[in-house]
């Protein structure tokens, strides 16, 4: 018992350091894209590996816990979300990245603030760095109704992503912007509603942890259903 | 540090060739557990480390075991001073029909201790290490009979540690206790791998991947595999290991 | 179902037949013992007083008491205890503890076994010629202790090898197991074990010691003794022989036979109270070992 008790507090203490590490790659992703900070940028390529060693280490702590300890119940539970939320969190590292060399390899100096207002970059980053907080703290504090929230903040990247479209075919179209560049924003834009739909994921896996409750593939009002019972 | 180091060991009940060519080591301070199927010597084995399979006729012994470098067949070797560095608990509680407290007391007075104020001060102690001692200390005197059963076993580990032995061997301790005092008994062994180096011997195989941190699988008298716990849980090298644990023998 | 039916009742039948039959024989066991009991309490309570049991007998065995024969009973009770006791009890204990299993052993036990089969007055032609003759001890209270002892000697023998071997070896193993050597796990865990039914082999000899008349026939009794024996080389009285002796010759034996109810009375008594006592002791100490 006693070595299985501590166990769970490293790989939780893992998971919680992961979501920092990850946390801070989207803030500086958002940063160095909107002010087209190069060094920033390569600090979170950089980065990029400790994100890739965490997931093996956190990958192998799990391995080890089903092996020896053969849990069952909450500590399965526990075990397999850890598991997953692991996998989620090492994508959206990966997006992280993936914006990052968009600034790096951007041959414009940096995106017209005008053009990322009508976008709505920053708002999509914020939402996606909130969820992630909300995850984060979830978990942290086993706080199911706390995941429930990022199911809804998942819906408004979705929108904004939908809306994304027409906007840039109008920018391209009417010459007022460089069209490498649009298409490479898309890409941008693309990748923080998929760190939405990790975030959601991870929301998922954490209320299956807390309540057992199993809550992908449903719609919304399902959702909201379940988790007020 | 090796604490324990046997080479070649071929044993015999009678014609019976019981243990087949073992040879392995066994660090200090470290847990170290036994498994295998009903038969397979590793009982055999552990009793071999205390000379305990001297009490049986017929038998013979061949390969040398040394337990801090010292050959524990030799021929000036004390047997009752061995079993005192190397101490046993056994399957079924075994307390003996006495108190509490001279339960304890038992292994120091048999060594020709007498002073009081050190039994007692052992006495304690080792209930302390045997995490039993807020239980009992209102009762050493009442007979260990009116323990329950997991309690009866952490009082015969008492028993082993009041001696002050470096190497404790346990043969199958928890399985005539509840999922209770097995988790007891098992969260003592964890404690105990700081001071004492833990051999034991289970058929329980999560047991032995909780507690453990080498596993030793025996089958047919054979050591078959001996490594790390975590290695042997998750990717063990010998197929017959894996046939073991994941319960697909015959 | 119609078949079962009295299948079942002729099964009720039989089993009732068979315990009224078996509940009967058991009564009438109890009823020999007490009418035994009964008649002699009857016959010989008459004259049980404190100057029976005080006085030496008077006036040819008719008037008085039995308190020598009371004394002589028991100094060869005393005696042979000593004589058996503590050879029975370690010679048990090697029996069980030390000596293997080869056929010396075995042969050993047979033999003991087949000493207690020896019918009690060859033991007592035995204990004359060996102690009485030929060690010239004479007709004496040590040569008919000598002669008991060894009589009671592989009753103690074997409840002690009986008390051992129902020890449970785990207790020996987990003694050894702690450094002990044999000795002191016989000593301090063993023994203390085995102790009830030790004592109980032990009272039981000292029942049958006090009533054996044929050994002590050849080796030590005698009719009437004016004097208390005040050595080990003296004779004494004893009370199965005075009781044989006042029923059969003597002076008076009409006289004298409520006396010689009063003996036996005293005598059954005697070996009544020792037996009880035994199964007292035994549940007594045996409740401390065997809540487990």
């Amino acid at each position: 018992m006693k070595q299985a008790i501590e166990s769970i507090k490293t790989i939780k203490q893992s998971i919680t350091d992961m979501f920092n590490l990850v946390e801070s790659q989207a803030i500086k992703a958002e940063t160095a894209l909107l002010n087209c900070d190069r060094d920033l940028a390569n600090e979170i390529i950089y980065l990029e590996r400790k994100v890739d060693a965490f997931e093996l280490i956190i990958d192998r702590e799990c391995e080890k816990f089903l092996a020896l300890q053969t849990p069952v119940a909450v500590d399965m539970r526990l075990i397999i979300s850890m598991l997953k939320i692991n996998g989620n969190l090492e994508r959206i590292g990966d997006f992280a990245a993936g914006i990052a060399q968009f600034t790096l390899h951007d041959q414009n100096k940096g995106i017209d603030p005008t053009i990322a207002e009508k976008l709505q970059i920053r708002k999509m980053f914020d939402e996606a760095i909130n969820m992630l907080r909300l995850c984060k703290s979830a978990l942290f504090e086993e706080n199911s109704s706390m995941a429930a929230k990022v199911f809804a903040k998942d819906d408004l990247l979705d929108d904004i992503n939908r809306e994304a479209v027409p906007v840039l075919a109008d920018l391209i179209n009417n010459h007022s912007a460089n069209a490498e560049q649009m298409l490479y924003l898309y890409s941008v834009i693309r990748k923080l509603e998929r760190m939405g739909d990790h975030c959601n994921n991870i929301a998922e896996e954490i209320i299956f942890y807390i309540d057992a409750k199993v809550m992908k593939h449903r719609n919304m009002e399902q959702l909201k259903d379940e988790v007020e019972e | 540090m090796i604490s324990i180091s046997a080479k070649n060991i071929d044993f015999y009940y009678g014609d019976f060739h019981a243990i087949k060519n073992v040879s392995m080591e066994i660090e200090a301070n470290s847990v170290t557990a036994f498994i295998g199927p009903s038969g397979c010597g590793k009982s055999t084995f552990l009793r071999l480390l205390n000379r305990m399979n001297d009490l049986i006729d017929h038998t013979r012994l061949e390969g040398q075991i040394l337990i801090n470098n010292e050959n524990i067949y030799g021929k000036d070797v004390q047997v009752d001073e061995l079993r005192k560095r190397v101490g046993m608990v056994f399957q079924k509680p075994n307390p003996f029909p006495k108190s509490i407290f001279e339960n304890v007391a038992y292994g120091l007075r048999v060594n020709g201790v007498s002073d009081k104020n050190f039994i007692e001060q052992k006495v304690v102690e080792s209930l302390n290490s045997a995490a039993l001692w807020d239980e009992v200390k209102d009762k050493l005197k009442k007979s260990a009979f009116e323990l329950s059963g997991g309690q009866q076993q952490r009082l015969c580990i008492a028993r082993a540690l009041a001696v002050s032995p470096s190497i404790i061997l346990m043969d199958e301790p928890a399985s005539a206790l509840d999922p209770i005092s097995t988790a007891k008994i098992e969260d003592l062994i964890y404690d105990l791998k700081k001071n004492y180096t833990v051999v034991i011997v289970t058929h329980n195989m999560q047991q032995a991947s909780r507690v453990s941190d080498k596993t030793a699988f025996f089958y047919l008298g054979e050591l078959i595999e001996y490594d790390e716990t975590q290695k042997i849980f998750i990717n063990p090298s010998v197929e017959a290991t894996q046939n073991y644990i994941t319960g697909r023998f015959g | 179902m119609r078949l079962f039916a009295t299948v079942t009742k002729r099964k009720k039948v039989t089993e009732w037949i068979a315990f009224m039959i078996f509940r009967l024989l058991s009564f009438s066991v109890v009823g020999i013992l007490f009418t035994i009991l009964g008649f002699l309490i009857i016959k010989g309570i008459s004259v049980i007083s404190w100057d029976f049991l005080t006085m030496a007998p008077e006036e040819g065995m008719t008037k008085g008491g039995i308190f020598p024969a009371i004394v002589g009973t028991m100094s060869l009770v005393v005696g042979s205890m000593i004589v058996s006791f503590p050879i029975g009890v370690m010679s048990g204990i090697y029996i069980n503890e030390y000596a293997g299993n080869s056929f010396l052993v075995k042969f050993i036990r047979v033999m003991t076994n087949n000493l207690s089969g020896v019918p009690s007055i060859v033991f007592g032609l035995f204990g004359m010629a060996l102690f009485v003759n030929t060690l010239g001890f004479g007709d004496s209270i040590i040569a008919g202790s000598l002669t008991l002892g060894i009589l009671v000697l592989p009753v103690i023998i074997r409840t002690t090898e009986e008390a051992m071997k129902a020890i449970d070896n785990s207790y020996r193993t987990g003694s050894l197991a702690l450094g002990a050597t044999k000795l002191q796990t016989i000593r301090r865990v063993l023994l203390p074990i085995a102790f009830p039914n030790i004592i109980t082999g032990f009272i039981l000899s000292i029942g049958r010691v006090s009533g054996e008349t044929a050994p002590i026939l050849f080796t030590c009794v005698a009719y009437f003794l004016p004097k208390l024996p005040s050595s080990i080389y003296d004779q004494v009285m004893a009370l199965p022989y005075h009781l044989y002796v006042i029923s059969t010759s003597g002076t008076d034996i009409e006289a004298s036979r409520p006396m010689a109810y009063g003996t036996a009375l005293v005598l059954v008594f005697i070996v009544l109270i020792m037996n009880l006592l035994a199964n007292f002791l035994r549940r007594y100490f045996g409740n401390k070992v065997k809540t487990n």
